[in-house]
């Protein structure tokens, strides 16, 4: 785990020009030295080249102080994550499969998401986030599935259904990888030569 | 603007978004925090280091589909930060700091302020409207990402 967590973040700017074609806005040049020596020391690499974008308009006395080396000690050391294969497709969480309601109405109540989701399997879990300002629902949910085709199930029959009155969208939670690889399959780096056992 | 906003979000994605908040101080039990970053390419990242009794830091790392980036987007784009400034907040100090670091589009934001206690806090600034948004933001952040978390490793986040 240890060492995937390494690659993953080895991983993160080389495989974006594999992917420029698809989402040509971002990290235009995030492979030109030229660019990366330009990156502002506070900012580091973490957002892309196109961070030194001088189109970008910045604002706030984050980029006047030098917290720089002190961060990159913070997000620096291992991060846990589930082993995952890293290859694309929704990923699996600890004890189940989470999927994702947008769109929910802001006076909806647990049990409208029970009644409406229920019916694809138990739910075992429910999270309905509150705004924090006005008390109402925040618009979205968090439900979890025991199994895989429950959750599919639900997807495939909610998404882009309706909720009270509202259109809802319902898509997986998690991913088993970065997403922009997601429809690239003939990346070169892609994880997936690190999981033979998929092609049998 | 809000409207726009979302439209552009609800394009699928609609340019770059990177979103990071880091809260913490350093006392007697050394420097504790908490700290999450959305990527671009979808990975959540989040770190909690309290070494009050126990001194483990909690680090998790997950990759999350571009509709749970799209929303949290959303929830960033509704509350309008990006028109804000942190200029007129109280600045970081002993008790503690509170960062929130946001590209969306164009624009780029990099807000530093102490932490806030309360909304009493918020109304006596210099900048309560601009202060209560940032405030009501964070919570809302803080509360999407502990779902996030807690429902994908089963820990409590806090």
């Amino acid at each position: 785990m240890a060492n995937l967590a390494d690659v993953d973040a080895l991983d993160f700017e080389p495989d974006e020009d594999d992917l420029m074609d698809e989402d040509a806005t971002v990290d235009v040049d995030a492979s030109s030295p030229r660019a990366s020596a330009q990156i502002p020391k506070l900012k580091s690499a973490i957002t892309g080249g196109s961070v030194t974008d001088n189109s970008k308009k910045t604002k706030g006395r984050g980029f006047r102080e030098e917290t720089d080396a002190e961060r990159n000690n913070r997000m620096s050391g291992r991060f846990d994550s589930l082993n995952s294969d890293g290859g694309p497709g929704p990923e699996r969480s600890i004890e189940g499969w989470i999927i994702l309601v947008t769109g929910v109405h802001e006076e909806a109540q647990e049990d409208d998401l029970q009644n409406a989701f229920g019916e694809f399997g138990e739910i075992k879990n429910l999270h309905l986030n509150l705004d924090r300002r006005t008390g109402f629902v925040k618009g979205y949910a968090l439900i979890e599935y025991e199994n895989y085709e429950e959750a599919e199930k639900a997807i495939t029959a909610m998404d882009g259904g309706e909720l009270l009155t509202q259109t809802v969208n319902v898509d997986w939670a998690f991913s088993k990888g970065p997403f922009r690889r997601i429809n690239n399959r003939r990346s070169p780096r892609g994880r997936r030569s690190r999981s033979p056992r998929k092609r049998f | 603007m809000a409207e726009e906003e979302n439209g552009a979000a609800a394009g699928g994605g609609g340019g770059e978004f990177y979103l990071r908040y880091y809260v913490g101080h350093k006392g007697k039990f050394g420097h504790e925090f908490l700290e999450f970053e959305f990527r671009p390419d979808g990975k959540l990242r989040y770190a909690n280091n309290s070494n009050y009794k126990n001194d483990t830091m909690i680090r998790k790392e997950v990759f999350l589909t571009p509709s749970v980036l799209k929303e949290c987007r959303r929830i960033v784009s509704d509350s309008e930060i990006m028109k804000e400034d942190d200029n007129n907040w109280p600045e970081p100090d002993r008790v503690g700091r509170q960062e929130l670091e946001i590209v969306m589009g164009n624009e780029h934001i990099s807000f530093t302020t102490s932490k806030i206690g309360s909304l009493m806090d918020v109304q006596t600034s210099k900048d309560p409207e601009g202060l209560r948004i940032f405030y009501y933001l964070v919570q809302d952040l803080k509360c999407f990402v502990f779902s996030l978390i807690s429902l994908h490793f089963k820990i409590k986040p806090i």
